[in-house]
C-alpha cells in the first residue's frame, strides 16, 4: 500500500528530514511510528500524504508515485487518504457537524448520503450527541476525536495519525489507541506516529524507530 | 454531469445567501458597482437619443437659397429655370421676399413690423429639396447652387445637424472611455472584496487544501460571489438608468416642444441589457478569478 524507496528529505535550509528510507507498509496493516522531536515523523507523514514531496527517491501510495504525479494531481491523492494532524486543524468558526462535513464537501457528496456519513463517523468516535457544539467548548479528548471523525468521514483506505495521543491523559490516549485498531479491524491501513512509545508496545505491531531521519533498529 | 451541475448549483446558492446575509457590506460594494455601471450607460442612453433624433432631422435635407437684394424678376426666373432642370434637384418651391414678411409677421403676431423700414429686408429665397442624401453630395449640391447668378446664399438647412454629428461622435468616444475606465473600477473593486473575503476565510482555505481541495474548488465561491455581485450590480444599474430615463423625459420633452421637435431619452433594449448584465458579470469574475490566484498561492498547505 506504502512503499518508499531511497526516500531523501531535504528542507530549504539544508537539513535533511530524512535520509535515504527504504520500507513498505501493507495493505491493512497498522503500524506505528516512534521518535523523538525532529526525528522527522511529520515529514514522513506528510510526504505519503502529499503535503511534501521527496527530495530524491520514490513514494508509492495505493500504485501512484507521488514524487512523478504532477502537482495538480495532489488534491485526489489527498482526497483517498484520511488524516489527522498533530495540530488538529479544526475549523473554530463551525460547529463538530460541519467540521466533519468539509472534506465530503471537497469529494462532493451528495447532501444526504454526505449528512447520513458524518453521523455515522460522530457515531463511531462518540460524539454523536454534540454535532451542533462549536469545537471550543469540547475538551482536548474530544477535539482529537473530533480530528479523527473527519479523517475518516470518507472511509479512506489509509489513515495517517501524527502524535494523536500527544497531550491527553494514559487513559485517553489509550481510548484513542483502541479506536484506531477498530478501524485497522475493518481493512483499513492505518499509520501512527508518537514520541512515546510505551502506548505502542501493548499492542504487538510493528514499530518503524526514527533519529535524525533514519531508521534504527 | 448531473451530479456536477448540482455541486454548482449548490456553490451558486450558497454565495447567494452569504451576500443577501451581510446586507450591509453588500449593500456599500454593490452601490459602488452599480452607481459605477450606471454613469456611462446613461451616457450612452442619451448619445444614442440624440443621434436617432438628428438621424430623423438629416432624412429630409433641404438647402435654402436667399437671393441678393438687388435680384430682379429675370434673375429669379432664371434661377428657377435652373433648378428646373438641374439632375440632382427633386422639387423646389419659391418663397417671395413680400410672402416672407407676411409669413414673419403671421408667425409673430406683429402687425407692421415693417412699418418704420423704407423697405422689406428680407430676401427672395427657394427652398431646394436634393434627390440624394448622402452628405457629401448634399455639400457639393450646395456649393453649386450658391455660385448661381445673384444668389447671395446657399443654406444647408442641416449643417447645424451636422455639427450635432460631430458631438454624438463625441458623446460615443467619451462614453467608451468612461465604459472603459469603469470596466477597469469593477475589476478592481470585486478583486478588493474577494481578496477580503479570502483573508477572513484563511484557515478554511488551508484546512481545505490540507485535506485534498483542488484549486478550483476553493475558487469556486469566490466566483460565484463575483457573479451574482456583477449580475445585481448590473441589474440595480439598469433600475437606476430607467429611472433616469423616466424622470428626464418630461422635461425634455417640454423643452423640445418650444423648438416643435419631438426629443426622447430611451431606454436599454433587451439585447444591450443582456450584454450588459454579461460584461458586468464577467469582468466581476475576472476581478475575482485574479484576486484568488494572487491570494491562494500565499495560503501555503503543499
Ligand atoms: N517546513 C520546514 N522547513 C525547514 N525545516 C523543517 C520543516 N519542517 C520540519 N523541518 C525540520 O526537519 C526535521 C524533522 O522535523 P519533523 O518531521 O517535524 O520531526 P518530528 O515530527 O519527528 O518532530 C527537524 O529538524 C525540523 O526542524
Ligand atoms: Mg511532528
Amino acid at each position: 500500500m506504502i512503499q518508499f524507496d531511497q526516500v531523501t528529505k531535504r528542507y530549504p535550509g539544508g537539513i535533511d528530514a530524512l535520509k535515504n528510507l527504504s520500507f513498505g507498509i501493507e495493505t491493512g496493516e497498522m503500524v506505528f511510528l516512534a521518535g523523538h522531536s525532529g526525528a522527522g515523523k511529520s515529514t514522513l507523514l506528510k510526504l505519503i500524504s502529499g503535503l511534501e514531496r521527496a527530495t530524491t527517491g520514490n513514494v508509492m501510495v495505493s500504485g501512484h508515485n507521488l514524487s512523478k504525479l504532477r502537482r495538480s494531481q495532489l488534491p485526489f491523492v489527498r482526497q483517498h487518504i484520511g488524516v489527522v494532524f498533530q495540530d488538529h486543524k479544526i475549523l473554530f468558526d463551525r460547529n463538530v457537524f460541519d467540521n466533519v462535513m468539509l472534506p465530503l464537501d471537497i469529494i462532493g457528496f451528495d447532501r444526504r448520503e454526505a449528512a447520513r456519513r458524518v453521523r455515522a463517523a460522530l457515531d463511531k468516535v462518540g460524539l454523536l450527541g454534540k454535532e451542533k457544539v462549536m469545537p471550543i467548548r469540547l475538551s482536548g479528548g474530544e477535539q482529537q476525536r473530533l480530528c479523527i471523525a473527519r479523517a475518516v468521514v470518507h472511509r479512506p483506505a489509509v489513515l495517517i495519525a501524527d502524535e494523536p495521543s500527544a497531550n491527553l491523559d494514559r487513559a485517553y490516549a489509550l481510548d484513542i489507541m483502541e479506536l484506531f485498531k477498530s478501524f485497522h479491524q475493518v481493512g483499513v491501513t492505518v499509520l501512527i506516529s508518537a514520541h512515546d512509545e510505551t502506548l505502542m508496545e501493548d499492542y504487538g505491531r510493528r514499530i518503524l524507530r526514527l533519529k535524525e531521519g533514519q531508521f534504527t533498529a | 454531469m448531473k451530479h456536477y451541475l448540482f455541486l454548482h448549483w449548490q456553490s451558486a446558492r450558497i454565495a447567494l445567501v452569504k451576500i443577501l446575509r451581510q446586507p450591509v457590506g453588500s449593500l456599500l460594494s454593490l452601490a459602488m458597482l452599480s452607481v459605477a455601471m450606471a454613469l456611462p450607460l446613461s451616457l450612452y442612453l442619451t448619445v444614442m437619443s440624440v443621434q436617432d433624433w438628428v438621424g430623423k432631422l438629416t432624412a429630409t435635407p433641404q438647402i435654402t437659397l436667399f437671393m441678393e437684394q438687388s435680384a430682379e424678376e429675370a434673375d429669379i426666373a432664371a434661377v428657377g429655370s435652373a433648378l428646373k432642370h438641374h439632375p440632382r434637384v427633386k422639387g423646389y418651391t419659391f418663397v417671395s421676399k413680400k410672402q416672407a414678411l407676411t409669413d414673419l409677421e403671421k408667425r409673430n403676431g406683429l402687425n407692421g413690423l415693417t412699418e418704420g423700414l423704407d423697405a422689406n429686408p428680407l430676401p427672395d429665397a427657394f427652398v431646394v429639396t436634393p434627390t440624394s442624401l448622402e452628405p457629401k453630395q448634399l455639400e457639393l449640391l450646395q456649393k453649386e447652387l450658391s455660385g448661381l447668378p445673384m444668389v447671395e446664399e446657399a443654406q444647408f438647412d442641416a449643417s447645424w445637424a451636422k455639427r450635432l454629428y460631430g458631438m454624438v461622435d463625441l458623446g460615443k468616444h467619451l462614453t467608451l472611455f468612461l465604459a472603459l475606465a469603469l470596466g477597469v473600477a469593477l475589476v478592481l473593486i470585486t478583486h478588493n472584496t474577494i481578496r477580503m473575503q479570502i483573508l477572513a476565510r484563511r484557515d478554511e482555505i488551508e484546512v481545505s487544501k490540507l485535506i485534498g481541495a483542488t484549486d478550483s474548488f476553493i475558487r469556486r465561491p469566490f466566483l460565484y460571489h463575483a457573479l451574482w455581485q456583477g449580475l445585481l450590480a448590473g441589474l440595480v444599474a439598469w433600475g437606476l438608468t430607467s429611472w433616469l430615463v423616466a424622470v428626464a423625459n418630461p422635461a425634455i420633452a417640454e423643452f423640445a416642444q418650444l423648438y416643435n421637435e419631438q426629443v426622447e431619452l430611451r431606454g436599454l433594449a433587451p439585447l444591450e441589457l443582456a450584454l450588459v448584465l454579461a460584461g458586468a458579470v464577467l469582468l466581476a469574475m475576472l476581478g475575482a478569478r485574479l484576486a484568488a490566484d494572487h491570494h491562494l498561492r500565499r495560503v501555503s498547505a503543499s
